[in-house]
C-alpha cells in the first residue's frame, strides 16, 4: 500500500518519524563502512598481531628501570684475621630529586622574573645567573632549609654543583648533605614525609679503624664510575648506577681485583609518576668482595708509628722465616679517614707538601752508611780479604793513603789492632775502608748483586723504586765518565757515597744475614702455614759466620756497642732477648746543608732469628747529633719489645682504633 | 530540535563544565573546599560513633551481674599487674635520668597524654587510616605520636576543629626510626603495602648483618627515640623475616604489626609540651 493511502500524516513529513527497510543509496555508506572498518580491523590485527613484540619492547622500556649498585669491597684484616685494618661502613646522605620539582622550579621562575620587573636589579648579575637557574637553587635551598630545620644545621646550597648535576645527572638523586651522623640520620627518617622529593639514601664507604695507621701500605680508594654487571639483563633499559670504587695505592691497588665486590642489579616497573612498583622483576643481590688477610701486625705497626712520631723517615718489620713483612711504617702519612669517601682538594695538597704521599719505606733511596759494612765484611770474609782473627788495621783515627787522608769517625783513636768483631761492634771506619780496598770494588759489588741490592723487592705495592743503586767502574765511567778512586771504594765499604738503598731492601738483607742467606722475598699477605723461604746460602763458614753474629750483638751491648743504647737504658731494654744489630749515619746533601740519615738494623733473638728490621730516620737540621744508635734504635727497640711481649703472652696494651664516623 | 538535544544531555553537559571549571580553580580554594567538606561531615562521623557507641552501652547492658562480676575481677587483676608494671617502669626511669644527668644527655620531649576514641577506621589499600573524635578542641597538633596499649599506632596527620586523622604504622606513608630491643643501631620502619583485611604487616630497612630473626624466633622492633618525634622504647612490631638487601650493607626485613590495630576504639596521643 502507498504510503499516501495508509497514513495521510506522512504527507507532512516533517513531524513523524519514517522508517524506509530499503534504501539503495544507502549501500554506498554500507560499502564504505565496510572498508573503513576493515582498514580498522586490518589496523589493529597489524598492530595486535604483527607489531606486538614491537610495543612489547617500548612498554617494557618506558615502564622499567635498572638500577646497578656496587659490591662493597673485601676487608683488610691484620695477621692475627680478626682485627680489621680496612673496613666498610656505610654512608649516610639526604637527597633531593630534581626531576620530580620540574613544575616547581618553573612556577619559583616566573615568580623570580615577575619581582626582577620591579626591583633595580643589574643585568650583569642577571647573566651570571638566569632566571632558570636562580629558580633551582631558590627551590632547593627551600628543601635543604627543611633538612637544616629538623637536624639543626644551616647548610647553603653550592650553585655551581647543582648547575652541573642538572646538567649531567638530573635523572639521579643530587645530596644535599652527605655523610649524616646517626642521630641526623635518625632524625630524618622520622621527620621527612615519606612522599618527598627529599629522601635519606645510603651507599658504602671505606672504613679505617686505625686512621693513619699503616697508610702507605693499606692505600686508598677512589671513585670508579665504571660499574658494570655480567649477564644482567636489561640493557637497554634506563639505568642509574651507583658509584663504586677502585684501589688507587697499597694492597688497595694491587689486589683491587680480588678486594673488589660482584656488582649487583635490580629492575623495577616504575608507575606513569616514575615511582617504583614492588616487588622487582629481577633482582641480583650484590657480593661482597674477598677478604684479605694482610701480614702486618698491628700492634707492631704502633709501636713503631709511635716512636717515630713527628719525625721522617721509615722502619720494616720481617719475619725471618717467612718474609711476611709485620711492619710497614713510613713517615709523614696521611689519614686514611680523610679519603673516605674522597680527598678534599685542600687536604690533599696538604699531604703533598709535607710528603705524606712518598713510601719511604719501599721507595725513599738512602745511604746506608755503616749498616753497610754487613755485606762488606761478607764480602771480605768470602774473598778471603780478612779473617776473623786477625786485623788488618792499627786504627788511631787517621790514615793517610793514596794520597788522601781517611779518618775514622767512630773510633777517634781509640780502636788500635782492631778484629772484625770489634769493628763491627764499635764501627770502625778504617777497618772496613781497609776491608774494601783488600776486596776490591767489583767485589764489593758482586756481593752487593748477590744480596739482590740491585733490583726492587717485588713486594705486593705499587711503586716501589727502581732506583737503588750498585755502584763499580763500569758504571762510574757509563754514567760520570770519571775513573773509579780507591775513596770510591772506602765510600762503598761504609755505605756512602753512590750506593742507595731503601728501608724495605735494608730489612730484607737483615732477615737474609739472621737465616744465612742471601735474599728475603719480603710479602704482605699473610699465610698461616707459609713455608720457610730458602734461597742461596750466604757461603760464610760456621766460624766466620759466628764472629759476623757476634759482632752485630756486641754492637748492642756494652761498653762500646754503637747500639748500646737499647740494652742500658732501661725504657729501650727487652728483658731476655738477645739482638744482633748495626747502627748507621749517613750523610745526604740538601738544600739546607749536609744531614744525616740514621740508620739500624736488627734481628732477634741471635740464638734463633725470629723478627729482622730496618729502620731509617731523616735527620733536619745540618750539624745535628743525630744517629743510628740514639735515634733509629729506639724505634726498633719499640717494635722487639712489643714482639716479645705479645710472644711470651704478656698483655699486649690494648689498641685504641680511631672512632669511625 | 537542537535545544531538546542539549536538555537530553544537559547533566552531561553540566558535569563536564564543573570538571573543566575544577581544573582552574586555584589549589588554595580547593584545599579549603577540602577542609571545609571535612569539617562539614566531620559532626556526622561523630553523630555515627555517639550511635555506635550508644549501641554497645546498650548491648553491654545486657550482661549478667555475674559477667559483670567476673569481668570486674579480672579487670582488677590486670590493674594490679599494670601497677606493679608502673612501680617498675618508674624506678627504671629515675635510673635512666640519674644516668643521663650523669651523662649529660639531652632530656626527650615531654608530652602530655590525650586519650580519645576512634571515631572511624579506613583500612582501604590506599588509606590506613583512623579518624580520632577529637581534634583542636583538645589541642592536638598535626605530627604528633599516637600510641596504645600494644604499642605505636601512628601519627597523626591532620587535624580538624572537633576530629583527627592518624595515619597507622601499616601505612606506607609512616616511617620512624626503630631499633631492635637490646641493641642500638637505629633501623629505618616503614608501613607496607596491606591488603585490606589482611594481617598488618611493615617493613624494615638497614637492619645490621648480624641480625637474626624468623618467624619462629622473631624480634622486637621498638622506636629509637633518636628520631625525635616517638619517645624510646614504644613496640612497633616483631621483625619476623630478614634477608640481605640489595646493596649488601644491611638486610631489610618484615615485621609483624600488632593485629588489635585494625580494631583500635581507643587511642592516646601523646601531645608534645614543647611543640617545634
Amino acid at each position: 500500500m502507498p504510503p499516501s493511502e495508509s497514513n495521510p500524516l506522512e504527507h507532512s513529513g516533517s513531524l513523524l518519524e519514517s522508517h524506509k527497510a530499503y534504501d539503495p543509496r544507502v549501500i554506498f555508506f554500507y560499502f564504505a563502512l565496510a572498508i573503513l572498518l576493515l582498514i580498522l580491523a586490518g589496523g589493529l590485527a597489524y598492530q595486535q598481531l604483527f607489531k606486538t613484540e614491537t610495543y612489547h619492547e617500548r612498554e617494557r622500556v618506558q615502564s622499567q628501570r635498572r638500577v646497578l649498585v656496587p659490591g662493597p669491597r673485601g676487608n683488610i684484616y691484620a695477621r692475627d684475621g680478626t682485627t680489621i685494618l680496612v673496613g666498610n661502613r656505610p654512608r649516610f646522605s639526604v637527597a633531593l630529586y630534581l626531576d620530580e620539582l620540574k613544575s616547581e622550579f618553573l612556577r619559583e621562575a616566573r615568580i623570580i622574573k615577575k619581582n626582577y620587573g620591579k626591583s633595580d636589579m643589574p643585568e650583569a648579575a642577571l647573566r651570571e645567573m638566569p632566571f632558570s637557574r636562580m629558580s633551582r637553587v631558590s627551590v632547593v635551598q627551600r628543601y635543604l632549609d627543611e633538612v637544616n630545620k629538623i637536624i639543626g644545621r644551616s647548610e647553603k646550597v653550592d650553585a655551581a654543583s647543582l648547575a652541573r648535576h642538572f646538567g649531567d645527572q638530573l635523572l639521579l638523586p643530587y645530596k644535599l648533605i652527605d655523610d649524616l651522623t646517626g642521630p641526623e640520620y635518625a632524625r630524618l627518617i622520622e621527620g621527612l614525609p615519606v612522599r618527598s622529593p627529599l629522601q635519606v639514601y645510603t651507599s658504602s664507604t671505606r672504613f679505617y679503624p686505625f686512621g693513619s695507621s699503616a697508610a702507605h701500605a693499606l692505600g686508598f680508594v677512589r671513585v670508579n664510575e665504571e660499574l658494570n654487571v655480567e649477564d644482567f639483563p636489561g640493557e637497554d633499559l634506563a639505568t642509574f648506577k651507583m658509584k663504586g670504587t677502585i684501589g688507587k695505592d697499597g694492597l688497595e691497588k694491587t689486589f683491587d681485583s680480588q678486594l673488589q665486590g660482584e656488582a649487583g642489579g635490580t629492575i623495577f616497573r616504575v608507575d606513569p609518576a616514575g615511582y617504583k612498583v614492588n616487588p622487582p622483576l629481577e633482582k641480583r643481590l650484590p657480593l661482597q668482595g674477598k677478604n684479605l688477610v694482610s701480614s702486618l701486625d698491628i700492634n707492631l705497626q704502633l709501636a713503631a708509628e709511635q716512636t717515630i712520631g713527628d719525625q721522617v723517615g721509615a722502619a720494616v718489620a720481617i719475619d725471618v722465616a717467612t718474609g711476611e713483612v709485620l711492619t710497614l711504617v713510613s713517615k709523614p702519612d696521611y689519614n686514611l679517614t680523610d679519603f673516605s669517601p674522597r680527598v678534599s682538594h685542600a687536604t690533599y695538597t696538604a699531604i703533598q707538601a709535607q710528603g705524606g704521599e712518598f713510601n719511604r719505606a719501599l721507595s725513599g733511596l738512602y745511604p746506608p752508611g755503616s749498616t753497610y759494612k754487613i755485606l762488606t765484611s761478607i764480602a771480605a770474609l768470602r774473598r778471603g780479604a780478612i779473617t776473623p782473627d786477625a786485623s788488618i788495621i792499627d786504627c788511631d783515627g787517621f790514615l793517610q793513603k793514596f794520597n788522601r787522608r781517611f779518618v775514622c769517625y767512630n773510633g777517634l783513636g781509640h780502636h788500635h789492632d782492631v778484629l772484625l768483631r770489634q769493628a763491627i761492634a764499635e764501627s770502625c771506619d778504617l777497618y772496613f775502608n781497609e776491608a774494601g780496598w783488600l776486596t776490591k770494588p767489583e767485589g764489593l759489588a758482586e756481593e752487593a748483586r748477590r744480596f739482590h741490592f740491585d733490583r726492587r723487592t717485588g713486594i705486593e705495592l705499587p711503586g716501589e723504586t727502581r732506583g737503588m743503586l750498585v755502584p763499580d767502574n763500569a758504571w762510574k765511567e757509563r754514567t760520570k765518565n770519571e775513573k773509579w778512586f780507591p775513596g770510591d771504594t772506602a765510600n762503598m765499604s761504609m755505605g756512602q757515597g753512590f750506593v742507595l738503598v731503601t728501608p724495605l731492601q735494608m730489612a730484607c738483607f737483615t732477615a737474609s744475614v739472621a737465616r744465612g742467606e742471601v735474599f728475603t722475598q719480603p710479602t704482605l699477605i699473610h699465610q698461616p702455614n707459609r713455608p720457610r723461604q730458602k734461597t742461596e746460602s750466604i757461603g760464610l763458614s760456621r766460624e766466620q759466620r759466628a764472629a759476623l753474629i757476634e759482632g752485630m750483638e756486641a754492637c748492642t751491648l756494652p761498653p762500646k756497642g754503637t747500639a748500646r743504647n737499647i740494652t742500658t737504658i732501661e725504657i729501650q731494654r727487652v728483658p731476655g732477648v738477645r739482638i744482633a744489630g748495626k747502627t748507621g749515619t749517613a750523610q745526604v746533601s740538601t738544600k739546607a746543608g749536609m744531614i744525616n740519615i740514621a740508620w739500624f738494623i736488627c734481628f732477634a733473638p741471635v740464638e734463633n732469628p725470629e723478627i729482622a728490621i730496618a729502620v731509617a730516620l731523616e735527620g733536619d737540621t745540618p750539624g745535628e747529633e743525630f744517629g743510628g744508635g740514639r735515634n733509629a734504635g729506639p724505634v726498633a727497640s719499640a717494635i722487639l719489645k712489643k714482639y716479645f711481649e705479645k710472644k711470651n703472652g704478656a698483655a699486649a696494651s690494648p689498641f685504641q682504633p680511631a672512632k669511625g664516623k | 530540535m537542537p535545544f531538546r538535544r542539549f536538555a537530553t544531555h544537559h547533566p552531561f553537559a553540566t558535569l563536564g563544565f564543573v570538571v573543566v571549571a575544577w581544573l582552574f580553580v586555584p589549589v588554595g580554594l580547593k584545599s579549603f573546599t577540602r577542609a571545609s567538606f571535612f569539617e562539614l561531615t566531620a559532626p556526622v562521623t561523630v553523630a555515627a560513633d555517639y550511635a555506635r557507641g550508644l549501641q554497645e552501652y546498650w548491648s553491654l547492658r545486657l550482661h549478667s551481674n555475674h559477667e559483670l562480676i567476673v569481668a570486674g575481677r579480672d579487670l582488677a587483676r590486670i590493674n594490679a599487674s599494670y601497677e606493679f608494671a608502673v612501680q617498675q617502669n618508674a624506678e627504671l626511669q629515675a635510673g635512666l635520668e640519674r644516668l643521663e644527668s650523669l651523662l649529660r644527655l639531652p632530656t626527650y620531649n615531654n608530652y602530655r597524654l590525650e586519650h580519645a576514641r576512634v571515631a572511624r577506621r579506613d583500612f582501604s589499600g590506599w588509606w590506613q587510616r583512623i579518624v580520632l573524635r577529637k581534634g583542636k578542641n583538645f589541642g592536638l597538633t598535626s605530627g604528633s605520636p599516637v600510641v596504645f596499649s600494644g604499642g605505636v599506632v601512628g601519627r597523626v596527620t591532620e587535624v580538624y576543629a572537633t576530629t583527627a586523622v592518624v595515619e597507622l604504622i601499616s601505612s606506607p606513608n609512616v616511617r620512624l626510626a626503630g631499633i631492635v630491643e637490646g641493641a642500638n643501631h637505629v633501623m629505618s620502619y616503614q608501613g607496607g603495602i596491606n591488603p585490606t583485611f589482611g594481617p598488618p604487616m611493615g617493613i624494615v630497612e638497614l637492619v645490621p648483618l648480624d641480625t637474626f630473626a624468623s618467624a619462629s624466633s622473631p624480634k622486637r622492633l621498638v622506636t629509637s627515640g633518636f628520631g625525635g618525634v616517638f619517645p624510646p622504647g614504644l613496640t612497633i612490631g616483631s621483625v619476623t623475616k630478614v634477608e640481605l638487601s640489595t646493596d649488601g650493607l644491611f638486610k631489610t626485613g618484615e615485621v609483624k604489626l600488632d593485629e588489635r590495630l585494625g580494631s583500635l576504639t581507643e587511642v592516646t596521643v601523646l601531645v608534645p609540651l614543647t611543640p617545634e
